[in-house]
C-alpha cells in the first residue's frame, strides 16, 4: 500500500511538473517529457536546434518549477553562453588571491548550480567542452589539488546548433556519449505558433511567475524511484538485440557501446515513470531509441543515419509483437 | 596465409544447388550426345559427367575464396599436363597405360571444363552469358550431324538448352545480387528459383502446345522437300512410285497415287528366279510381282488406298527378316481366299534383295509361303538377303498379256486360248454379294458419270466379262480419225487446269497421257462401272530379257508398276495390264549380271538364342528350340544347348553381312551348316533334338548365321501408348485437382488463420491469456484489411487506427502493454472490459469497411505472408 501511495504521489508530482512547464512552453510536451526523463535518470540532455525555438525557456522554466534548499527560492539556475574564447576556468571557477587573508581562495564558477544551461555548446573550443563533460560525468570539479563536489542535483541542459552551421566545433562522438538523450526541439506546429504570437505577453508573464511545484528532494526521491521501475526481461533482451544489431551493420561505422545499453535501460525506466507507469513498454522502447542512440553512433551515410535505427527497432518490435504466449507470460 | 571469402557458405550452397546441379544435368545430356558421335568417349557418359561435376563443385568451393583465376587454373593445367606427359611416357609399349593416358586426357579436359564453368558461374558475369551461347553452339553442331531430323527431335534437342539458358542467366544473377545478410536466404532463393522454373515451364509448354500444328506442318514440308531432292531431274516436284527407306532400301507400298509426274531410277531392286514355264516347259512365263492391292479409291485425295480390311484378303505379307533362316512361314488362308480352283498350280520363286527392304516380301500372286535362304557367299556383296516363295499361280496369268506377244505365235496362241477359257465365265451369279459389292464399289459422284457412260459405250458389243476387259484394252490401244494413237504413255502427264476436276476424267477425256497408275485406275473404274469385280495391284512388272539364264529376272526401279486384277469365279484373280507401251523410250535392256546360283542344301539348321559366345575362339553355344536336320523338322519345348564352331560362318542380318562382334548374348539367330561331315550322320526315325545332337561331333561347324530381327510389336505398343496416354491423363487430372486444392487452401488461409484467433478469443474468456489472443486476433484482422504497423510503436499505431476507424484501440493497447510487461496483474475491471471492447471494435471495423472490401482483403495472401514475415534491414549504399 505504502509503495502504491508513494507511486501515486510520484505520478502526481511529475504530472504537476509537466503541466507547469506546459503553461510556459506550448506544444512541447514530448520534449518536456524527455527533459524530465533525463533529469530523473540522473543524466543530462542535449538539445539540438536552431536558435529561438524555446530551448532556454524550457530550461529556465524547469529550474523555476523546482524549489531549492532555501524555501520559496527556486533551485540555482545558471546559464553559460559558450563562445570560442571561453576558457575552462570561466566554467569551473578559479583560485584567486585574497588580499585580506593572504591566501588563495576558490571562486566557484557557474558549474556550481543545480540546473545548468550550456548554450551553444559546440561553439566553444574543445578544451572547454571536455572540461564541462568531465564534470557532468563525475559530478565533481578538480582545480589544482583541490576537489570540489558539485550539487547533489546537477542537471545540464546543453544546446547546440546544427553541426552544419559555421563557427562550430563539433563534439566528438565519445563526448556526446555523456549526454543521455539528444533531442530535437523543432518548431511548434502552425496552430501553436499562432497561439504563441497571440499570447506572447502572457507567456512572458508566466515565465516570471512560474510556481514551484516540487522540491529538490522530491527530484532525488523520484530519481531513486526510477530504479524500482519494473522492466520485463523481453524488453531487456530487445535492448540487447538493438545494441548488438548496430554492431553488425555495415552502414554504422561506430556502433553502440555497452554503456549506451545501460543508459538506454535507465532512460526507459525514467520515461516509464514520467508517463505514470511503473513498467516499461514497447512504446518506450520505440520512442527513446532515436534520442538515446542516434548521437552515439557514427553512420556511413545520411540515409543510414535517418533510417537504420528505425529499421533495427522495427525488427525488434515485430519480434516483441509476435512473442508466443508462453514467453510473454514468463 | 589467410584468404578471405567472397561468398558465404549459404551462397556457395545455393550456387551448388541452383547452378551446379542443372549445369551437371545438361552436361550429362550433352556428353550423351557426344558419345553417339565420338568413339573415343567409349559410351561412358555417366563417368564423364562425374568428372565434369567434380571439377564444377571443386571450382565452386575453391573460388568462394578470393583466389585469382588465371594463376590457379594455369597451375592446375600444368599439373594435368605433367601427369599426362608422364603417363604417355609410361604408355610407350604398354597397352593398358595407353588407355589410362587417354582416359586421363578425357578426365582432365572434362575436369578443366567443369572447373572453368564453376569459376565462371561463381564469379564472372560475362561467363554466365557466354556459357549458354557456347552450349547452343555445340547443340547446333550435334544437330547438324544428325541425318534424320524431325521437328520433335529438334525440340527435344534444343528445349533443354533453351530452358537451361533462361534458367541459368536468371538464377546466376539472382544469386549474385542477393543480399547475403538477409534472413531466410534459403527460402528467398528457392522461392524465386522455383517460381521462375514454373513460369518458364508453363511458357515453354504453352508455346509447344500452341504451335504444335505449325511444327507438324513444317516437319511435313521438310519431308516433302527431302523427297523432292531424291527425285531425278529436280526442278519440278516429282514423286517416285517407290519410296526410299531410311537405310537406302526400297519399297513401293503406299505410292500409287495419281500425281503429275513420275520419276523412275535405273537402280536394281531385286533379282528373282521364277519356276514358271509354259506347257512346253522351255519358254519361261514371267509373272508380275505383287506387293500390295489397292481396293478403295479415296475421292478426297484422288488416290487409291490400301484397305487392310478388304474382304477375303489373299495378300500374304510376312516380314522375312523376322523368320529364321530355312524355316518357312506359310499362310494357307490365302489360297482359300483366292477362290481359285481351276487351272492353278504351285510355283516356286527365289528373290534376292538388292535395294529391296529386307522386311519387304514381294512375290507373284498368290503367295502363301516364305522361307528365308542365305545368299551364296560369292554374292554377299551384291545381295543383302534372300527368300524363297511359293505361289498358287493361275495358268492363265502371264506378263505376256500385253507385252511382246507379237512375233511369237506360241504366245499369241496362248493368249487366245486364255481368253477362250475365260469366256466360259458369263456372269457373277453365285459370288457372295458382299464380296461383289466391295469390289465393284465406286463413288456415286456425278464426276464419274462420264466414266460410266464411256464404259457402257465401249462394251456395248461385249457380252462376257473378259470381252469387256478386252474392249477397254482395245480402246486404250485404238487410233483416232487421223490414224494417230488415241492414248500415249507419259511419265509426266501434267496437271489438270481446274483444281477440282477429277484427275481420271482429265486423263480419259482431255489429256490422254499418263503412266501405269492412270491406265490401271481408269480401267478399274470402267470395270467397276460395269459391275466386274476388280482391283489395282501394285508391284513390279517382269521383263524377260535374258536368254542366258531362263527363269531369272532382273527388277529395276523403273519396273515398279500398277495394273488391274479382275476376278473370274473359279479362276480367281487374273492380272490384266492395260497400260500402253511407251513408244518414246525404247526398252533399253540392262546388262544383267550373273544370277546367284550355287544353292547348297544345308544338312543342319538350328534356330535359337545365343547362350554364350567366345569371339576369340569363335565358339558359340546356342540353345536350340527348332531344328532342321536333313530336311526334317524338329521342335522342342525345352531348348537344347549345342556348341557351334563359327570360325567359317558368314553372319548376316537384315542390313547385310556383319562381323562377329554383332553377335551378342540372348540374340535370336539361325545357324546353318553345309558341312560334309554331317552328310553321313542320319537321324533315327523318332529322334529328338537332344538325340540328334548327341550323335554329332562337337563343335559343329557352321557356315551361315542369320540374325533374326524381333517381330515388330506394333499392336502392342499402340495399346501401350493408349494406356500410357490415359495414365498420363489421369496423372494430369490428379495434379490439376491437387493444384486447385492447394490454391484453394492458399486463398482461404487468411480466413482460416483469422477464424483460429477468433475462436481462441471466444474460448478464452476467463483465461488470463485472453488479452494475448485479443491482441493477436485484432492485429491480424487489421493487418489483413490493410492496416499494417510500419515501424511505429504500438501506441502510435493504435492512435492512428483510432483516428481512421473511430475505435478505442489505444486504451486496449496500453492495457495489453501493461498485461505483457508489467509485474502487476490486471485488475478485474480491466480484465472484464477486454471482451466487450473486442466485440465492439470488430463491429466498428465491419461498419467502417464494406463487406466487398473485406472479402477482397481476405484473399490477399501476400499480406498474410507479410504478417508472419520478419522485416529486413536494408543497406544504404553511398552514392
Amino acid at each position: 500500500m505504502n509503495q502504491n501511495e508513494s507511486l501515486g504521489q510520484a505520478f502526481e508530482r511529475i504530472y504537476a511538473l509537466l503541466k507547469n512547464i506546459g503553461t510556459v512552453i506550448k506544444g512541447k510536451d514530448e520534449q518536456a517529457k524527455f527533459v524530465i526523463t533525463a533529469l530523473l535518470a540522473r543524466g543530462h540532455i542535449l538539445m539540438e536546434d536552431n536558435p529561438g525555438t524555446g530551448k532556454t525557456v524550457m530550461a529556465r522554466t524547469l529550474a523555476n518549477s523546482i524549489s531549492g534548499d532555501s524555501d520559496q527560492q527556486p533551485v540555482i539556475f545558471k546559464r553559460i553562453q559558450f563562445t570560442p574564447d571561453l576558457l575552462p576556468m570561466d566554467l569551473l571557477g578559479t583560485n584567486i588571491f585574497d588580499d585580506d587573508k593572504k591566501t588563495f581562495i576558490f571562486k566557484k564558477g557557474p558549474l556550481f548550480c543545480n540546473i545548468l544551461l550550456a548554450d551553444e555548446i559546440n561553439r566553444a573550443s574543445p578544451k572547454v567542452q571536455s572540461a564541462l563533460l568531465e564534470c557532468m560525468a563525475e559530478n565533481q570539479i578538480t582545480v589544482g589539488e583541490q576537489t570540489y563536489k558539485l550539487e547533489n542535483m546537477f542537471f545540464t541542459i546543453a544546446t547546440q546548433n546544427p553541426i552544419e552551421m559555421e563557427g562550430t566545433y563539433p563534439l566528438p562522438a565519445a563526448q556526446l556519449d555523456r549526454f543521455f538523450l539528444k533531442i530535437h526541439f523543432g518548431y511548434a506546429d502552425d496552430d501553436t505558433e499562432l497561439r504563441i504570437y497571440k499570447h506572447y505577453l502572457d507567456i512572458q508573464q508566466n515565465l516570471e511567475n512560474v510556481k514551484q511545484v516540487l522540491h529538490m528532494d522530491d527530484i532525488l526521491f523520484l530519481q531513486n524511484l526510477v530504479d524500482t521501475v519494473f522492466i520485463h526481461d523481453e524488453i531487456v533482451t530487445a535492448v540487447r538485440n538493438v545494441i548488438v544489431a548496430t554492431r553488425n551493420n555495415n552502414d554504422i561505422l561506430l556502433p553502440a557501446s555497452t554503456r549506451s545499453g545501460i543508459t538506454y535501460i535507465k532512460c526507459l525506466k525514467a520515461y516509464a515513470l514520467v508517463n505514470s507507469r511503473n513498467f516499461v513498454t514497447e512504446n518506450d522502447l520505440e520512442i527513446l531509441a532515436q534520442p538515446v542512440l542516434q548521437h552515439r553512433l557514427l553512420f556511413r551515410t545520411k540515409e543510414a543515419r535517418d533510417n537504420i535505427i528505425k529499421q533495427i527497432l522495427d525488427v525488434e518490435l515485430n519480434r516483441l509483437g509476435r512473442l508466443s504466449l508462453k514467453t510473454s507470460q514468463e | 596465409m589467410q584468404v578471405s571469402r567472397i561468398h558465404s557458405k549459404t551462397k556457395v550452397f545455393a550456387q551448388l544447388l541452383c547452378l551446379g546441379l542443372p549445369t551437371l544435368l545438361l552436361a550429362g545430356y550433352f556428353l550423351r550426345f557426344a558419345n553417339n558421335f565420338y568413339t573415343i568417349l567409349e559410351n561412358d557418359f555417366i563417368k564423364q559427367t562425374i568428372y565434369f561435376g567434380v571439377g564444377l563443385v571443386a571450382a565452386f568451393i575453391f573460388y568462394a575464396y578470393r583466389f585469382r583465376f588465371v594463376t590457379t587454373t594455369l597451375v592446375l593445367f600444368l599439373v594435368f599436363s605433367t601427369i599426362h606427359f608422364i603417363l604417355q611416357r609410361l604408355a610407350f609399349g604398354e597397352f593398358n597405360a595407353f588407355f589410362a593416358s587417354v582416359h586421363f586426357l578425357i578426365f582432365s579436359i572434362l575436369f578443366l571444363f567443369g572447373w572453368i564453368t564453376g569459376y565462371g558461374l561463381s564469379r564472372s558475369i560475362f561467363y554466365t552469358i557466354a556459357w549458354p551461347v557456347f552450349l547452343c553452339g555445340i547443340q547446333i553442331f550435334f544437330v547438324g550431324k544428325t541425318t534424320d531430323i524431325t521437328a520433335t527431335k529438334l525440340i527435344i534437342a534444343f528445349a533443354p538448352v533453351l530452358f537451361y539458358t533462361l534458367f541459368i542467366i536468371y538464377t546466376a544473377m539472382l544469386i549474385r545480387n542477393v543480399d547475403e545478410d538477409k534472413q531466410k536466404l534459403k527460402w528467398f532463393i528457392s522461392g524465386r528459383v522455383l517460381g521462375f522454373l514454373l513460369l518458364v515451364c508453363l511458357a515453354l509448354a504453352g508455346i509447344l502446345y500452341y504451335f504444335q500444328p505449325q511444327f507438324k506442318a513444317i516437319e511435313k514440308e521438310w519431308t516433302a522437300r527431302a523427297k523432292a531432292k531424291e527425285g531425278k531431274g529436280g526442278g519440278q516436284s516429282q514423286t517416285s512410285m517407290t519410296t526410299t527407306n531410311k537405310d537406302g532400301s526400297v519399297s513401293n507400298a503406299n505410292s500409287t497415287s495419281l500425281t503429275s509426274s513420275l520419276s523412275k531410277n535405273q537402280k536394281l531392286i531385286f533379282v528373282a528366279r521364277l519356276d514358271n514355264y509354259f506347257p512346253d516347259s522351255i519358254t519361261p512365263n514371267p509373272l508380275y510381282f505383287t506387293s500390295s492391292y489397292y481396293t478403295k479409291f479415296d475421292t478426297a485425295i484422288q488416290a487409291f488406298e490400301i484397305d487392310p480390311k478388304m474382304p477375303d484378303n489373299d495378300l500374304f505379307k510376312p516380314d522375312p527378316s523376322t523368320i529364321p533362316l530355312y524355316f518357312a512361314r506359310t499362310d494357307s488362308t490365302v489360297i482359300k481366299n483366292s477362290h481359285a480352283t481351276k487351272d492353278r498350280k504351285i510355283v516356286q520363286a527365289e528373290v534376292y534383295a538388292v535395294l529391296l527392304s529386307p522386311n519387304e516380301f514381294i512375290a507373284p500372286a498368290t503367295a502363301f509361303y516364305c522361307q528365308p535362304i542365305p545368299v551364296p557367299p560369292a554374292f554377299k556383296d551384291v545381295y543383302k538377303s534372300a527368300y524363297r516363295a511359293k505361289m498358287w499361280v493361275s495358268d492363265l496369268n502371264s506378263a505376256y498379256f500385253i507385252y511382246n506377244p507379237a512375233n511369237n505365235p506360241a504366245l499369241e496362241d496362248f493368249q487366245q486360248e486364255r481368253f477362250e477359257r475365260l469366256r466360259s465365265v458369263t456372269s457373277y451369279a453365285g459370288v457372295p454379294k458382299s464380296f461383289l459389292d466391295y469390289y465393284t464399289d465406286m463413288p456415286s459422284d456425278p464426276d464419274y458419270d462420264s466414266i460410266r457412260t464411256l464404259a457402257t459405250t465401249l462394251t456395248q458389243h461385249a457380252h462376257t466379262p473378259i470381252d469387256k476387259v478386252l474392249a477397254i484394252r482395245d480402246y486404250f490401244l485404238s487410233k483416232d480419225e487421223f490414224g494417230q494413237p488415241l492414248f500415249a504413255y507419259s511419265d509426266n502427264p501434267g496437271i489438270p487446269g481446274l483444281p477440282s476436276a477429277s484427275k481420271l476424267n482429265y486423263f480419259l477425256f482431255q489429256n490422254r497421257k499418263g503412266y501405269c497408275a492412270y491406265y490401271a485406275g481408269a480401267t478399274l473404274f470402267m470395270l467397276r462401272a460395269l459391275h466386274i469385280p476388280s482391283r489395282v495391284a501394285a508391284g513390279y512388272l517382269t521383263v524377260d530379257r535374258s536368254s542366258k539364264n531362263p527363269g531369272w529376272y532382273w527388277f529395276y526401279q523403273n519396273q515398279s508398276h500398277a495394273w488391274v486384277q479382275v476376278f473370274f469365279p473359279g479362276y480367281g484373280w487374273i492380272d490384266f495390264d492395260t497400260t500402253i507401251p511407251d513408244v518414246n523410250t525404247q526398252q533399253s535392256p540392262q546388262p544383267d549380271g550373273t544370277p546367284p546360283l550355287n544353292m547348297q542344301q544345308p544338312f543342319l539348321v538350328a534356330d535359337g538364342n545365343i547362350q554364350s559366345i567366345d569371339t576369340t575362339k569363335k565358339l558359340l553355344t546356342l540353345s536350340v528350340n527348332k531344328l532342321l536336320f536333313h530336311d526334317k523338322d524338329y521342335a522342342s519345348p525345352v531348348s537344347v544347348p549345342i556348341l557351334l564352331d563359327i570360325s567359317l560362318a558368314t553372319i548376316s542380318r537384315d542390313t547385310g553381312v556383319v562381323n562377329i562382334q554383332a553377335l551378342q548374348r540372348n540374340m535370336h539367330i539361325t545357324a546353318a551348316s553345309y558341312a560334309e561331315a554331317l552328310k553321313n550322320s542320319m537321324a533315327a526315325p523318332n529322334d529328338s533334338i537332344a538325340g540328334i545332337f548327341s550323335k554329332l561331333n562337337k563343335p559343329v561347324p557352321i557356315d551361315e548365321i542369320k540374325i533374326v530381327v524381333a517381330a515388330a510389336k506394333n499392336d502392342k505398343t499402340a495399346g501401350e501408348t493408349v494406356e500410357k496416354k490415359s495414365g498420363k491423363l489421369n496423372l494430369l487430372k490428379i495434379a490439376i485437382i491437387f493444384l486447385l486444392a492447394c490454391l484453394l487452401v492458399l486463398l482461404l488461409s487468411p480466413s482460416l488463420i483469422w477464424q483460429y484467433y477468433h475462436t481462441k478469443v471466444r474460448t478464452s474468456t476467463t483465461h488470463p491469456e485472453q488479452p494475448f489472443f485479443v491482441h493477436r486476433a485484432l492485429s491480424f484482422y487489421l493487418h489483413q484489411l490493410g492496416y499494417q504497423r510500419k515501424a511505429i510503436s504500438p501506441h502510435s499505431f493504435a492512435t492512428k487506427l483510432d483516428e481512421a476507424l473511430d475505435t478505442n484501440i489505444t486504451s486496449f493497447s496500453d492495457l495489453y502493454q501493461k498485461w505483457k510487461y508489467s509485474n502487476t496483474r490486471l485488475s478485474d475491471a480491466e480484465f472484464n472490459s477486454i471482451k466487450p471492447f473486442y466485440e465492439q471494435s470488430i463491429q466498428q471495423i465491419k461498419r467502417k469497411i464494406p463487406l466487398k472490401k473485406r472479402i477482397l482483403a481476405f484473399i490477399h495472401i501476400n499480406r498474410t505472408f507479410h504478417y508472419f514475415k520478419n522485416p529486413k534491414i536494408s543497406s544504404y549504399e553511398s552514392e
